[in-house]
Protein backbone atom coordinates (compact mmCIF):
# COMPACT_ATOMS: atom_id res chain seq x y z
CA UNK A 1 0.00 0.00 0.00
CA UNK A 2 1.27 3.18 -0.56
CA UNK A 3 2.43 6.41 1.31
CA UNK A 4 -0.32 9.62 2.46
CA UNK A 5 -1.05 11.81 -0.81
CA UNK A 6 -1.02 8.77 -3.26
CA UNK A 7 -3.03 9.23 -6.25
CA UNK A 8 -4.95 11.51 -8.24
CA UNK A 9 -7.75 13.56 -6.11
CA UNK A 10 -11.04 14.21 -7.21
CA UNK A 11 -14.51 13.19 -6.72
CA UNK A 12 -16.45 9.55 -7.07
CA UNK A 13 -18.15 11.59 -10.30
CA UNK A 14 -15.04 12.27 -12.00
CA UNK A 15 -13.79 8.54 -11.51
CA UNK A 16 -17.48 7.74 -12.84
CA UNK A 17 -16.33 9.83 -15.76
CA UNK A 18 -13.69 7.95 -16.74
CA UNK A 19 -15.20 4.84 -16.61
CA UNK A 20 -14.83 2.60 -19.98
CA UNK A 21 -12.37 5.31 -21.59
CA UNK A 22 -8.34 4.82 -22.16
CA UNK A 23 -6.93 6.41 -19.03
CA UNK A 24 -3.27 5.77 -20.18
CA UNK A 25 -1.41 4.66 -23.38
CA UNK A 26 2.36 4.27 -23.39
CA UNK A 27 5.25 2.75 -25.35
CA UNK A 28 7.82 0.41 -23.30
CA UNK A 29 10.89 2.61 -23.58
CA UNK A 30 13.36 -0.74 -24.79
CA UNK A 31 12.85 -3.92 -27.02
CA UNK A 32 13.18 -7.26 -25.87
CA UNK A 33 16.87 -8.26 -26.26
CA UNK A 34 19.02 -10.57 -24.21
CA UNK A 35 20.60 -8.25 -21.71
CA UNK A 36 17.03 -8.15 -20.29
CA UNK A 37 15.68 -11.43 -20.53
CA UNK A 38 19.23 -12.61 -18.74
CA UNK A 39 18.44 -9.71 -16.09
CA UNK A 40 14.91 -10.95 -15.48
CA UNK A 41 16.11 -14.40 -14.96
CA UNK A 42 18.65 -13.72 -13.17
CA UNK A 43 17.02 -13.02 -9.63
CA UNK A 44 14.86 -15.67 -9.88
CA UNK A 45 17.06 -18.21 -10.76
CA UNK A 46 15.17 -19.12 -13.63
CA UNK A 47 17.29 -21.55 -16.08
CA UNK A 48 15.29 -22.47 -19.67
CA UNK A 49 17.25 -22.27 -22.75
CA UNK A 50 14.47 -21.12 -25.14
CA UNK A 51 14.62 -17.80 -23.46
CA UNK A 52 18.42 -17.53 -23.90
CA UNK A 53 19.51 -20.00 -26.50
CA UNK A 54 17.87 -19.50 -30.19
CA UNK A 55 18.84 -23.33 -31.43
CA UNK A 56 16.51 -24.03 -28.08
CA UNK A 57 13.41 -21.87 -29.08
CA UNK A 58 13.97 -22.76 -32.39
CA UNK A 59 13.71 -26.60 -31.44
CA UNK A 60 10.22 -26.06 -29.60
CA UNK A 61 8.46 -24.24 -32.69
CA UNK A 62 9.83 -20.38 -31.97
CA UNK A 63 11.37 -18.64 -34.60
CA UNK A 64 13.73 -16.60 -32.17
CA UNK A 65 14.53 -16.75 -28.54
CA UNK A 66 11.64 -15.89 -27.07
CA UNK A 67 11.01 -13.39 -24.09
CA UNK A 68 9.65 -15.21 -20.77
CA UNK A 69 5.72 -14.81 -20.81
CA UNK A 70 4.81 -12.78 -18.11
CA UNK A 71 7.99 -10.42 -18.94
CA UNK A 72 5.77 -8.55 -20.87
CA UNK A 73 4.87 -6.02 -17.72
CA UNK A 74 7.93 -4.99 -18.02
CA UNK A 75 8.44 -4.88 -21.44
CA UNK A 76 5.63 -3.15 -21.18
CA UNK A 77 6.75 -0.20 -18.13
CA UNK A 78 6.90 3.68 -19.12
CA UNK A 79 10.22 5.07 -19.00
CA UNK A 80 10.64 6.71 -15.29
CA UNK A 81 13.09 9.69 -17.47
CA UNK A 82 13.46 10.60 -21.05
CA UNK A 83 14.98 13.15 -22.85
CA UNK A 84 13.57 16.10 -22.98
CA UNK A 85 12.05 15.59 -19.12
CA UNK A 86 13.14 17.96 -16.45
CA UNK A 87 15.88 16.47 -13.90
CA UNK A 88 15.20 15.25 -10.79
CA UNK A 89 15.53 17.59 -7.81
CA UNK A 90 16.36 16.21 -4.28
CA UNK A 91 13.04 17.28 -2.79
CA UNK A 92 10.48 16.05 -5.35
CA UNK A 93 8.68 12.80 -5.07
CA UNK A 94 9.78 9.68 -6.15
CA UNK A 95 8.72 8.38 -9.83
CA UNK A 96 6.33 6.15 -9.38
CA UNK A 97 5.88 3.08 -12.08
CA UNK A 98 2.74 3.74 -14.10
CA UNK A 99 -0.57 2.64 -12.36
CA UNK A 100 -3.20 4.59 -14.38
CA UNK A 101 -6.08 3.76 -12.08
CA UNK A 102 -3.94 5.34 -9.21
CA UNK A 103 -2.58 8.27 -10.91
CA UNK A 104 -4.65 9.01 -14.00
CA UNK A 105 -8.19 8.77 -12.51
CA UNK A 106 -9.38 11.14 -10.12
CA UNK A 107 -11.26 9.61 -6.99
CA UNK A 108 -11.40 11.17 -3.37
CA UNK A 109 -8.63 8.92 -1.87
CA UNK A 110 -5.35 8.30 -0.55
CA UNK A 111 -4.25 5.30 -0.24
CA UNK A 112 -4.36 2.35 -2.51
CA UNK A 113 -3.79 -1.52 -2.84
CA UNK A 114 -3.41 -4.54 -5.17
CA UNK A 115 -5.79 -7.08 -4.91
CA UNK A 116 -5.76 -9.63 -7.77
CA UNK A 117 -4.64 -9.53 -11.27
CA UNK A 118 -4.57 -11.43 -13.88
CA UNK A 119 -3.19 -12.18 -17.93
CA UNK A 120 -4.24 -13.88 -20.53
CA UNK A 121 -1.50 -14.54 -23.14
CA UNK A 122 -2.18 -14.13 -27.14
CA UNK A 123 1.55 -13.87 -29.00
CA UNK A 124 4.76 -14.81 -27.51
CA UNK A 125 7.20 -11.61 -27.26
CA UNK A 126 10.56 -12.05 -29.92
CA UNK A 127 14.10 -9.86 -29.73
CA UNK A 128 13.18 -6.61 -31.38
CA UNK A 129 9.65 -6.90 -30.48
CA UNK A 130 8.49 -3.03 -28.97
CA UNK A 131 5.47 -2.96 -26.34
CA UNK A 132 2.83 -0.47 -26.52
CA UNK A 133 0.26 -0.56 -23.19
CA UNK A 134 -3.51 0.80 -23.39
CA UNK A 135 -5.37 0.74 -20.09
CA UNK A 136 -8.78 1.52 -19.73
CA UNK A 137 -11.08 1.22 -16.42
CA UNK A 138 -13.68 -1.23 -16.71
CA UNK A 139 -15.15 -1.16 -13.67
CA UNK A 140 -15.97 0.82 -10.32
CA UNK A 141 -17.40 -1.53 -7.56
CA UNK A 142 -17.93 1.06 -4.52
CA UNK A 143 -16.98 -0.22 -0.75
CA UNK A 144 -16.30 0.27 2.70
CA UNK A 145 -13.40 -2.40 3.92
CA UNK A 146 -11.84 -1.93 7.37
CA UNK A 147 -9.13 -0.02 5.59
CA UNK A 148 -11.54 3.00 4.97
CA UNK A 149 -14.58 3.87 2.38
CA UNK A 150 -13.74 3.76 -0.95
CA UNK A 151 -13.54 1.22 -4.19
CA UNK A 152 -12.20 -1.41 -6.18
CA UNK A 153 -11.35 0.05 -9.62
CA UNK A 154 -10.24 -2.28 -12.21
CA UNK A 155 -8.24 -1.53 -14.94
CA UNK A 156 -7.32 -3.39 -18.17
CA UNK A 157 -3.96 -3.59 -19.98
CA UNK A 158 -3.98 -4.12 -23.66
CA UNK A 159 -0.28 -4.84 -24.81
CA UNK A 160 0.49 -4.36 -28.33
CA UNK A 161 3.33 -5.15 -30.42
CA UNK A 162 4.81 -3.05 -33.19
CA UNK A 163 2.73 -5.13 -36.05
CA UNK A 164 -0.69 -4.31 -33.92
CA UNK A 165 -0.73 -8.05 -32.74
CA UNK A 166 -1.91 -8.21 -29.45
CA UNK A 167 0.53 -9.74 -27.14
CA UNK A 168 -1.76 -10.12 -23.47
CA UNK A 169 -4.58 -8.62 -21.66
CA UNK A 170 -4.30 -8.21 -18.19
CA UNK A 171 -6.54 -7.07 -15.65
CA UNK A 172 -5.44 -5.38 -12.36
CA UNK A 173 -7.70 -4.91 -9.32
CA UNK A 174 -7.14 -1.92 -7.00
CA UNK A 175 -8.79 -0.91 -3.76
CA UNK A 176 -8.93 2.97 -3.77
CA UNK A 177 -9.87 3.91 -0.20
CA UNK A 178 -9.54 7.37 1.46
CA UNK A 179 -7.71 7.00 5.61
CA UNK A 180 -7.59 10.65 7.85
CA UNK A 181 -4.81 12.16 9.15
CA UNK A 182 -2.84 9.93 11.69
CA UNK A 183 -5.36 6.75 11.05
CA UNK A 184 -3.09 3.46 10.39
CA UNK A 185 -3.20 2.03 6.87
CA UNK A 186 -3.52 -1.77 6.26
CA UNK A 187 -1.85 -4.39 4.64
CA UNK A 188 -1.71 -5.35 0.74
CA UNK B 1 16.47 -26.27 -14.31
CA UNK B 2 13.90 -27.04 -16.93
CA UNK B 3 12.94 -30.42 -17.65
CA UNK B 4 13.24 -31.57 -21.17
CA UNK B 5 9.41 -31.90 -21.80
CA UNK B 6 6.65 -32.41 -22.72
CA UNK B 7 5.25 -33.29 -19.31
CA UNK B 8 2.66 -36.18 -18.69
CA UNK B 9 0.24 -34.66 -16.62
CA UNK B 10 -1.78 -36.41 -14.29
CA UNK B 11 -4.94 -34.96 -12.20
CA UNK B 12 -3.59 -34.06 -8.87
CA UNK B 13 0.02 -34.39 -9.92
CA UNK B 14 2.09 -32.41 -7.30
CA UNK B 15 4.43 -30.01 -9.01
CA UNK B 16 7.88 -30.05 -7.93
CA UNK B 17 8.48 -27.36 -5.29
CA UNK B 18 10.80 -24.26 -5.23
CA UNK B 19 12.52 -22.85 -2.38
CA UNK B 20 13.91 -19.41 -2.63
CA UNK B 21 15.02 -16.79 0.21
CA UNK B 22 13.84 -13.45 0.24
CA UNK B 23 17.05 -11.11 0.28
CA UNK B 24 17.18 -7.31 -0.11
CA UNK B 25 19.84 -7.63 -2.99
CA UNK B 26 17.43 -10.07 -5.07
CA UNK B 27 14.49 -7.50 -4.27
CA UNK B 28 16.74 -4.59 -5.47
CA UNK B 29 17.66 -6.94 -8.30
CA UNK B 30 14.70 -7.93 -9.32
CA UNK B 31 13.43 -4.13 -8.91
CA UNK B 32 16.06 -3.23 -11.74
CA UNK B 33 15.32 -5.96 -14.16
CA UNK B 34 11.22 -5.72 -13.95
CA UNK B 35 11.16 -1.82 -13.98
CA UNK B 36 8.98 -1.22 -10.82
CA UNK B 37 10.47 0.96 -8.86
CA UNK B 38 7.89 1.05 -6.35
CA UNK B 39 9.40 2.38 -2.60
CA UNK B 40 7.76 -0.38 -0.43
CA UNK B 41 9.72 -3.20 -2.91
CA UNK B 42 13.51 -1.82 -2.12
CA UNK B 43 13.24 0.57 0.86
CA UNK B 44 12.35 -1.09 4.87
CA UNK B 45 11.17 1.99 5.97
CA UNK B 46 8.05 3.03 2.86
CA UNK B 47 7.53 -0.11 3.26
CA UNK B 48 6.58 0.21 7.03
CA UNK B 49 3.97 2.65 6.66
CA UNK B 50 2.27 0.31 4.26
CA UNK B 51 2.35 -2.22 7.56
CA UNK B 52 4.76 -4.22 6.69
CA UNK B 53 7.79 -5.14 8.07
CA UNK B 54 10.39 -4.45 5.64
CA UNK B 55 10.91 -4.48 1.77
CA UNK B 56 8.31 -7.13 0.33
CA UNK B 57 8.11 -8.78 -3.10
CA UNK B 58 6.28 -7.38 -6.01
CA UNK B 59 3.57 -9.07 -8.04
CA UNK B 60 5.92 -9.14 -11.45
CA UNK B 61 8.46 -11.21 -9.03
CA UNK B 62 5.65 -13.22 -7.91
CA UNK B 63 3.80 -13.91 -11.50
CA UNK B 64 7.54 -14.59 -13.01
CA UNK B 65 8.46 -17.09 -9.82
CA UNK B 66 4.87 -19.07 -10.63
CA UNK B 67 5.99 -19.04 -14.14
CA UNK B 68 9.36 -20.90 -13.28
CA UNK B 69 7.75 -23.06 -11.61
CA UNK B 70 5.24 -24.04 -14.22
CA UNK B 71 8.03 -24.12 -17.13
CA UNK B 72 10.48 -26.12 -14.68
CA UNK B 73 7.96 -28.69 -14.73
CA UNK B 74 6.05 -28.69 -17.61
CA UNK B 75 9.51 -28.02 -20.25
CA UNK B 76 10.21 -26.03 -22.70
CA UNK B 77 7.23 -26.71 -25.61
CA UNK B 78 4.46 -25.53 -23.06
CA UNK B 79 2.24 -22.39 -24.05
CA UNK B 80 1.24 -20.12 -21.32
CA UNK B 81 -2.37 -18.92 -21.89
CA UNK B 82 -3.35 -17.36 -18.83
CA UNK B 83 -1.80 -16.64 -15.35
CA UNK B 84 -4.59 -15.41 -12.64
CA UNK B 85 -6.04 -14.34 -10.48
CA UNK B 86 -3.04 -14.18 -9.24
CA UNK B 87 -4.32 -13.20 -5.20
CA UNK B 88 -2.08 -11.77 -2.46
CA UNK B 89 -2.92 -12.32 0.16
CA UNK B 90 -0.03 -11.70 2.96
CA UNK B 91 3.49 -9.28 2.33
CA UNK B 92 6.68 -11.80 0.93
CA UNK B 93 9.42 -9.95 3.40
CA UNK B 94 13.26 -9.56 3.57
CA UNK B 95 13.78 -12.52 5.56
CA UNK B 96 11.16 -14.86 4.28
CA UNK B 97 11.65 -17.74 2.45
CA UNK B 98 9.39 -18.71 -0.06
CA UNK B 99 8.37 -21.76 -1.22
CA UNK B 100 6.36 -21.99 -4.41
CA UNK B 101 3.63 -25.15 -5.08
CA UNK B 102 1.15 -26.44 -7.32
CA UNK B 103 -1.00 -29.21 -8.57
CA UNK B 104 -2.26 -30.06 -11.50
CA UNK B 105 -6.76 -29.63 -11.07
CA UNK B 106 -7.30 -30.30 -15.12
CA UNK B 107 -6.32 -32.02 -18.08
CA UNK B 108 -8.30 -31.68 -21.66
CA UNK B 109 -7.74 -32.63 -25.24
CA UNK B 110 -8.12 -29.73 -27.22
CA UNK B 111 -7.57 -28.85 -30.85
CA UNK B 112 -5.00 -26.92 -29.88
CA UNK B 113 -3.12 -29.68 -27.86
CA UNK B 114 -3.35 -30.40 -24.21
CA UNK B 115 -4.98 -27.99 -21.89
CA UNK B 116 -4.00 -27.65 -18.21
CA UNK B 117 -4.87 -25.99 -15.77
CA UNK B 118 -3.01 -25.54 -12.18
CA UNK B 119 -3.16 -23.99 -8.72
CA UNK B 120 -0.38 -22.87 -7.77
CA UNK B 121 0.40 -20.84 -4.22
CA UNK B 122 3.36 -19.89 -2.26
CA UNK B 123 3.94 -20.52 1.45
CA UNK B 124 6.63 -18.36 3.78
CA UNK B 125 6.85 -18.49 7.47
CA UNK B 126 3.22 -16.83 7.70
CA UNK B 127 1.41 -19.32 6.06
CA UNK B 128 0.17 -18.99 2.32
CA UNK B 129 1.26 -15.76 0.93
CA UNK B 130 -0.15 -15.83 -2.18
CA UNK B 131 -1.97 -18.09 -4.97
CA UNK B 132 -2.64 -18.04 -8.61
CA UNK B 133 -4.37 -20.20 -11.42
CA UNK B 134 -2.22 -20.87 -14.49
CA UNK B 135 -3.42 -22.25 -17.93
CA UNK B 136 -1.68 -23.86 -20.47
CA UNK B 137 -0.88 -25.58 -23.46
CA UNK B 138 1.06 -28.64 -24.29
CA UNK B 139 1.71 -31.00 -26.93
Amino acid sequence: MSDVGWGLWGTWEETEACLGKVVGQWQGPDPVERGSIRRWLEPKEFDCAIHTDVDAAKAVGHHDVVAPASMVFTYGVAAYWSPGDLNQSIDDEPTQIQIPVIFNVPAPCNKSFATSMEITFEEPLYLGDVVTCTSRLIDIQRKTLKVGPGAFLRQEDTYTKQTGEVVAVASLDIFRFYVSDGEAGHDE
Amino acid sequence: MTNSGPVVAVVGEYLPEISIPITLQRLVMEAGANRDFSLMHHDGSIARTAGASDAFANTFFLMGMFERLVRDWAGPQARFTKMGPLKMLNFNIVGDTMVFKGVVELVETTLKGRRLVLELWCESERGQTTTCVVELLTP
